[in-house]
């Protein structure tokens, strides 16, 4: 285990490093928060939608704060599988698995948390309307920060497959981009899922990407009361056990049928 | 039933299946076949230094990852130190180091000390252990001051040393090295090759020293395997192989007279370079004498110099007759 450890604070250091990125991020993530929290307002003025404005635009800003936990992958990692830098790590005596595991989390915690702090604040300082709004009670915060650190365990699974599969196509590019774009729809990063219709959210939120941040950000909210947070958990626990599973398989699958690129 | 030795190959063979580029008109293209090593063996004893040569694409560099565990042959066995590296993988890594000349170990952007403490956990080294080795090893490499850089910030030369630190602090008993010294000056080259021996002599570590460098293989390696189109072509005494090979000989000459053309047979090649001629012959031709007094028919020689065939022409030559 300590060996894991030390991988994942290695990667935090590392993440803490790139500060020029971070306050680029921030910027960015603060624009698109504050677009999209315009154009909700433009569409509530027009047609009043079920789910509160306040719910909404919260949804909006938790997103945002966290969209480097979702959409952005460790490139350290990707160039390794494709110029075969990889093989150290294959020759060491670890899992690979855990050991890409460890790296992932730490990126994404770290490269999150840089960007979410910050964010957060400007969103609590902006107008209600506008902002982020307080959780809906004490409870509400704990179970979703709860489900915040099980949707990063679902993320990180899910990243690691992804991993596997580059290990076989060798370039990330294609793979990356189709998966983004189901992140980014099925998550709730282009659209709230809690404005999809009601038949479609009972999907929608039963599937893997709906683990990782809208789960948590339901309980926030309280759109999902603490009394369903047990079920809530229990779904996350679920995906996070089921895709490291699959990961895992993977991972064991590519050792076996290895091509290591370049001499 | 032959005396064990400490590393055992018998009869290895791996195939990878690459996708040949697809022609018109195809939607995919046909999978083609590269059989990187055919059927080959060899064995190694505990301490031994061995050079692994052979021209590009021949199966170094396979040889040394199902040695070091990373890729499962289709057929054969290997042994080492009584363990499969495929089937015994966890407990076979920690018994060697491996350099990969041409990639990195070491992380990028953090000081090498802290990527070091990162081998340290992973190799499970006990503190006093890990410190004094680092601190062996930090002094043959020459690598001080340079703890606390970041690895970005390190020249090749001082990169490749700090990789082999990394690779040597669990103190493997087998250290596989692909192409240690390419790209590196010839300072850093020798630096290398000095800590090389040392680090064989005083810890008797085992090595397999893949590399195009004939020198390096020269000062180092006294055994030498050359492996071509996955088949291994030689093995024994890196001299032998030389000696084998060594056929021709170039001699440089001028003389008094700047225009002097001696008469020589055919089959010397020769060409001029300003008041001096350049000859290269074989010496199955003719003796030394011979060529001497035929020289010297010409005219009155002011300075002549004879020399063997450079170490890489005559590997070139090697792999030229050998077909590869």
């Amino acid at each position: 285990m300590k060996a894991y450890r030390s991988i994942f604070r290695l990667r935090l250091r590392m993440e803490t490093q790139y500060r020029g990125a971070v306050l680029g991020g921030i910027v960015c993530q603060i624009f698109f928060g504050l677009i999209l929290v315009a154009l909700y307002r433009a569409l509530y003025a027009g047609k009043p939608q079920a789910m509160p404005l306040s719910h909404i635009t919260t949804y909006v800003w938790l997103q945002q704060a966290f969209f480097r936990m979702l959409l952005a992958s460790d490139a350290d990692l990707m160039d390794k599988i494709r110029t075969g830098g990889i093989a150290y790590d294959l020759c060491r005596p670890l899992h690979p698995y855990g050991f890409y595991y460890a790296r992932i989390m730490a990126q994404k915690l770290m490269g999150s948390l840089l960007r979410a702090v910050p964010m957060l604040l400007f969103a609590f300082w902006l107008p209600t309307g506008w902002g982020l709004s307080l959780p809906a009670s004490p409870a509400a915060l704990l179970l979703s920060l709860a489900a915040w650190f099980l949707g990063l365990g679902c993320v990180c699974a899910m990243e690691n497959i992804t991993m596997a599969f580059t290990m076989r196509t060798l370039d990330p590019r294609g793979i990356q981009a189709m998966l983004n774009l189901l992140m980014m729809i099925l998550s709730g990063n282009v659209l709230p899922l809690t404005l999809y219709p009601d038949r479609w959210q009972k999907v929608i939120t039963f599937l893997p990407y709906a683990q990782m941040l809208d789960a948590p950000i339901r309980l926030y909210t309280g759109v999902s009361m603490p009394s369903q947070a047990c079920q809530v958990l229990l779904l996350q626990a679920a995906w996070t056990a089921l895709l490291i599973f699959l990961g895992c398989v993977l991972w064991q699958r590519n050792q076996r049928r290895l091509i290591i690129q370049g001499g | 039933m032959e005396e064990k030795s400490f590393i055992e190959v018998h009869h290895l063979s791996k195939s990878f299946q690459v996708r040949k580029k697809r022609e018109k008109g195809h939607w995919r293209g046909e999978k083609k076949t590269i059989r990187a090593l055919k059927d080959v063996s060899f064995s190694i004893d505990q301490g031994e230094l061995v050079g692994y040569i052979g021209p590009n694409g021949a199966g170094k560099s396979t040889t040394v990852k199902i040695l070091s565990g990373i890729l499962t042959p289709d057929a054969g066995d290997v042994r080492i130190d009584g363990q499969t590296p495929w089937k015994d993988r966890k407990e076979h890594v920690k018994r060697i180091g491996v350099v990969f000349g041409q990639r990195m170990q070491l992380w990028w952007d953090v000081p090498i000390l802290d990527s070091y403490s990162l081998l340290r956990d992973i190799y499970r080294l006990n503190d006093a252990d890990y410190t004094k080795r680092l601190h062996e090893l930090t002094e043959a490499l020459g690598l001080g001051s340079l703890l606390r850089t970041p690895l970005r910030q390190l020249s090749l030369g001082q990169r490749m040393r700090a990789e082999l630190c990394g690779s040597l602090l669990h103190r493997p008993r087998i250290l596989f090295l692909d192409e240690p010294t390419i790209g590196l000056d010839a300072v850093s080259k020798l630096a290398l090759r000095d800590f090389l021996k040392w680090e064989n002599e005083t810890h008797h570590t085992t090595i397999l020293l893949t590399t195009h460098d004939m020198e390096d293989m020269a000062a180092l390696c006294s055994r030498v395997m050359v492996l071509g189109r996955g088949q291994k072509l030689y093995d024994g005494s890196l001299s032998a192989l030389l000696r084998e090979h060594d056929r021709t000989r170039s001699v440089e000459i001028r003389y008094d007279t700047p225009d002097c053309m001696p008469s020589l047979p055919p089959s010397v090649r020769m060409h001029r370079e300003g008041d001096t001629l350049h000859l290269t012959y074989a010496t199955c031709d003719f003796s030394t004498s011979d060529l001497l007094s035929m020289l010297q028919k010409a005219g009155a020689i002011r300075e002549m110099t004879v020399q063997p065939q450079s170490i890489d022409y005559l590997i070139a030559d090697m792999y030229r007759e050998m077909g590869l």
